[in-house]
């Protein structure tokens, strides 16, 4: 009989962690809390730098597991791992031979930051909202209307020690490049503002694609973060900002902010950190055995990561760790530690 | 009559000590500035005076507030201090007794078991009276010894690490009773006489020891307590024993409205050598028991001013909760002294910096309430909500003052030191208020609030926090409010709001109209500081979030749905460590209003 291998979390790392595994020959269960898979890629409307089809990546993936018998079980929570068993919030108790965490992050609470009056004015969006408006063709101000002036704030919740949130979360500078565009191309008259501390464009395309928005679709880059965002009697959001460039404050009337909130780390990952014995970094994202040849081995043996639940990433390398940690389980699996 | 050698000691320390001291207060005097010294005068034959002398005897004398803190830890003050001065003037009595209103010398008094050995007719009273007073004394002594080893028996979880200079001072003070004690036993084994104590004593050093011994060590240890008094009295001023004469004139010109001021001045003198290096402050502050930060507490802040030792960091690394001040049993004025050290390290202004204020003010309208919302409620933006509808089912004519113009109050730029460029901003806005004719002026920042009441010269402008402003919509019918037993709040008394402006019970009566208030561990006076005070620019964030989480955890441990507090800064601070809910007052306020028919 093959060896059970619990893969928490069905998004893309989880699943492809789950394919990559079934085809060393071992039997994948897929344990995912929410009623579908896919993740939050699945929330995503185009993808950067390439702007394709967030489905994509997400269907052939849910096709895949589907073709390949994977075991599948939605709308299970686990609420502790031990080794070689999960327990679920049910009760019910779940022997494996290996356990993969692929539980991903959690994207930060806009509402936090009080400042920026998410959830307290019209007009406040995040990136994920902008994201859910695009699928739904429906971007639009409060009010139904067109915008004409777009601000676009980085690093909320991220690189911010006043949330508890230090650490860069990677992917929201070239998502917010990425918005700006498809933004500009929807809005072709409506002026865009990126507010930014650093502009960081790690990935083959990046650099290319921000150049682009700046010589192709004229979108303005700002450095210098939002100070406080109030409303005006129009519905419109009035922003405070310093241009740190030329060490001048500036006020602006936008007819939308959009935040581009960060990932952090899930609150789940204290217990399942406590019940495994796999550590969590300082940042409460798991902690990997180290950043070389052993980056998706936690702390613990037998439990493994793959995928934002050890630090931001992009899909690309959501999908490497997956393919690369079903070896790692697999040479753990047979020829022991 | 009343000489021999031994006194040498003990009358050139006396000399030395009272010739210092003397000069040094003669000098603070003359310092002072002119309208201080016009203070004085003014004060010196009314009633205040007679306070003073009110209050040197309870805090000087008996310590009274050390009591009101731990019994024990009182006791063992006032024993020194109020045995100490009871075996002088008693002892100046007995020897008024003995021989009339004659001139005796000094050392006649304080070694009159020496001297009064000749004499025949002995009243054994007094002998009794200052046996007494010296075990009073020495009860006190064994405390202090006690302390060291268990501090924690006398209320004290920390005590102050001394300087060399006060472990010499403490040396000779601990030495002058037990000789005191030995030599008047000693006196009472070979010559006879002495009360309960020492005679007794005596008596049992001349069944145990041979004649000749105790002969031969008579003069030697007189001579060793002369030189223990002696030698304290000459390292006295230059040692935390400086607060034994220091706090009189303290209390004398406190009362007489001598204030620490913005900048520097000679009465700081007698702030800052009035601190007994007691450590009462020590326990209080937060950045020692929550971070062990251990040179910043207000009595090492004191002991570094007096040494002119004083850095940045140390002066910089307070939260200016006021938790330390509000113990502080001499009542120094420990923040106001932090905030000149501050000063006269930081303030250089800027005069360029502000050329912005020229083009600012584009504020409109009127009301003869102003709303000066404050920078971190502005920050906050759901309390700016809450006051909005507020202020509409109140139907109150609100002018909103820092929105279309206003600028900072001033106060964090006070509170690093930047003195001059702080009293630009409160003179731009003193300008703002009065162009608008306001006759209230509220605001929702307690740290705004205090510099307006303290900073800003706005007579004729009634100045309220918004919980103040609040209970008085609720008190005069203008707003209603609907209350629910169910509904369990529990509220954080920020420090500018509670210590700072003494407003403690109008937030409560606002959430008492709404539901039920549960307390947490500690609360007004003695209330925590949430750790994001705008004072401390030496702390880090997570050195700031360690200090919020242990008291989102007291909050979080009455069990109450809703925390609630009255200033934006302690709500983000408090934000950032629970996952409850916490909300500004006006925000319960707001949701919980009953709509007029």
């Amino acid at each position: 009989m093959s060896k059970r291998v619990v893969v928490v979390g069905g998004g893309i790392s989880g699943m492809q962690t789950a394919l990559s595994l079934k085809s060393l020959g071992f039997e994948p269960l897929i344990l995912e809390q929410s009623r579908q898979l896919g993740g939050k890629v699945a929330d995503w409307h185009l993808l950067f730098p390439s702007f394709t089809p967030a489905e994509e990546v997400t269907v052939p993936l849910i096709r895949a597991v589907r073709q390949n018998g994977i075991l599948v079980r939605l709308g299970c929570k686990v609420v502790s791992i031990e080794s070689r068993r999960v327990i679920l919030c049910s009760g019910e108790r779940i022997d494996c031979d290996a356990v993969v965490l692929c539980s991903g992050s959690t994207l930060f609470d806009a509402t936090i930051k009080e400042e920026y009056g998410y959830g307290i004015y019209d007009n406040v969006y995040t990136s994920a909202d902008i994201e859910k408006m695009m699928n739904n063709e429906c971007v639009a101000t409060a009010s139904g209307a067109a915008p004409e002036r777009i601000a676009i704030l980085h690093c909320v919740g991220s690189r911010d020690e006043k949330v508890c949130q230090r650490h860069c979360s990677k992917v929201c500078c070239i998502t917010g490049v990425k918005q700006a565009i498809e933004l500009k191309k929807l809005f072709p008259k409506a002026e865009i503002f990126n507010f930014y501390m650093d502009i960081r464009m790690f990935g083959p395309g990046y650099e290319e694609l921000y150049r682009q928005a700046q010589i192709d679709y004229n979108i303005h880059f700002v450095r210098g973060r939002i100070s406080e965002a109030s409303p005006l009697m129009d519905g419109r959001v009035q922003i405070k900002a310093e241009d740190t460039l030329t060490g001048r404050p500036l006020r602006m009337s936008v007819d939308m902010l959009v935040l581009m909130i960060g990932m952090r780390a899930n609150d789940d990952n204290a217990f399942l950190s406590s019940s495994s014995g796999a550590e969590l970094a300082p940042n409460g994202f798991f902690k990997s055995r180290n950043s070389f040849v052993d980056n998706v081995l936690s702390t613990k043996d037998g439990i493994f990561l793959a995928g934002t639940v050890s630090s931001p990433k992009t899909i690309g390398q959501s999908l490497n760790e997956a393919t690369t940690v079903a070896h790692r389980v697999a040479e753990y699996l047979n020829y022991g530690n | 009559m009343f000489y021999s050698h031994f006194c040498i000691p003990f009358i050139v320390g006396t000399v030395i000590l009272f010739v210092t001291i003397l000069y040094r207060y003669v000098m603070w005097i003359a310092d002072l500035p002119k309208s201080d010294k016009r203070l004085i005068v003014k004060g010196l034959f009314t009633t205040a005076t007679l306070r003073s002398i009110w209050e040197t005897i309870r805090e000087s004398l008996l310590h009274v507030s050390i009591f009101k803190r731990n019994a024990l830890l009182g006791y063992m003050h006032c024993s020194l201090a109020f045995g100490w001065f009871l075996l002088i003037v008693v002892g100046w009595i007995e020897t008024t007794a003995y021989m009339g209103a004659e001139f005796v010398p000094l050392q006649g008094h304080v070694f009159f078991r020496y001297f009064a050995i000749g004499i025949d007719n002995h009243i054994v009273t007094f002998d009794h009276i200052m046996d007494a007073l010296l075990l009073f004394v020495l009860s006190g002594v064994a405390l202090a010894w006690f302390k060291r080893l268990k501090s924690k028996h006398l209320g004290m979880r920390k005590t102050t690490k001394h300087t060399i200079g006060d472990r010499i001072a403490l040396s000779f003070l601990w030495f002058i009773f037990p000789t005191r004690l030995v030599a008047e036993s000693i006196t009472a084994a070979v010559y006879g006489g002495g009360g309960f104590v020492t005679a007794n004593i005596g008596a049992a050093l001349n069944n145990i020891l041979p004649a000749s011994l105790l002969t031969g060590a008579f003069e030697p240890i007189w001579w060793i307590y002369s030189c223990a008094l002696g030698g304290f009295f000459i390292a006295m001023p230059h040692s935390r024993y400086m607060h034994i004469f220091t706090e009189v004139p303290l209390i004398f010109l406190r009362n007489y409205r001598l204030r620490v001021r913005q900048s520097q001045s000679s009465y700081d003198n007698f702030q800052v050598q009035a601190c007994s290096r007691c450590g009462i402050c020590i326990d209080a502050c937060q950045l020692q028991s929550q971070l062990g930060h251990n040179n910043v507490q207000s009595v090492y802040f004191l002991r570094d001013r007096r040494a002119n030792s004083l850095n940045m960091n140390v002066a910089s690394d307070c939260l200016m909760c006021g938790r330390c001040a509000d113990r502080c049993p001499v009542g120094i004025d420990l923040n106001s002294l932090r905030l000149n050290s501050r000063a006269a390290m930081r303030n250089m202004p800027n005069e360029r910096r502000y050329n912005y204020f020229n083009a600012l003010d584009r504020s409109t309208g009127e009301g003869k309430v102003g709303y000066f919302a404050g920078c971190m409620t502005m920050l906050t933006p759901h309390t700016l909500t809450a006051m909005q509808t507020i202020f509409t089912a109140a139907g109150e004519d609100v002018w909103w003052a820092d929105r279309d113009g206003g600028v900072c109050c001033g106060r964090p730029l006070r509170l690093t030191g930047e003195t001059d460029s702080a009293n630009k901003m409160v003179q731009y806005n003193t300008a703002l208020f009065r162009k608008h004719g306001i006759t209230t002026l509220v605001t929702s920042c307690p740290i705004c609030l205090k510099t307006f009441r303290e900073d800003y010269n706005l007579e004729g402008i009634e100045i309220l926090h918004h919980s103040q402003y609040i209970l008085r919509l609720i008190n005069s019918g203008k707003i209603s409010l609907q209350h629910s037993d169910n509904k369990t709040f529990t509220y954080h008394d920020p420090c500018e709001l509670g210590r700072g402006n003494g407003i403690y019970d109008e937030p409560r009566s606002v959430i008492t109209a709404i539901g039920t208030l549960i307390e947490p561990k500690h609360h007004h006076r003695d209330s925590l500081c949430c750790g994001s005070s705008l004072a401390n620019t030496v702390i880090s964030d997570s050195e700031q979030i360690t200090i919020s989480s242990s008291l989102t955890l007291e909050l979080e441990a009455t069990g109450a749905k809703t925390l609630v507090t009255a200033c934006p800064l302690c709500k983000k601070a408090l934000g950032r460590t629970t996952q409850q809910k916490i909300v500004d007052l006006s925000e319960i306020v707001a949701t919980n209003l009953n709509t007029k028919p």
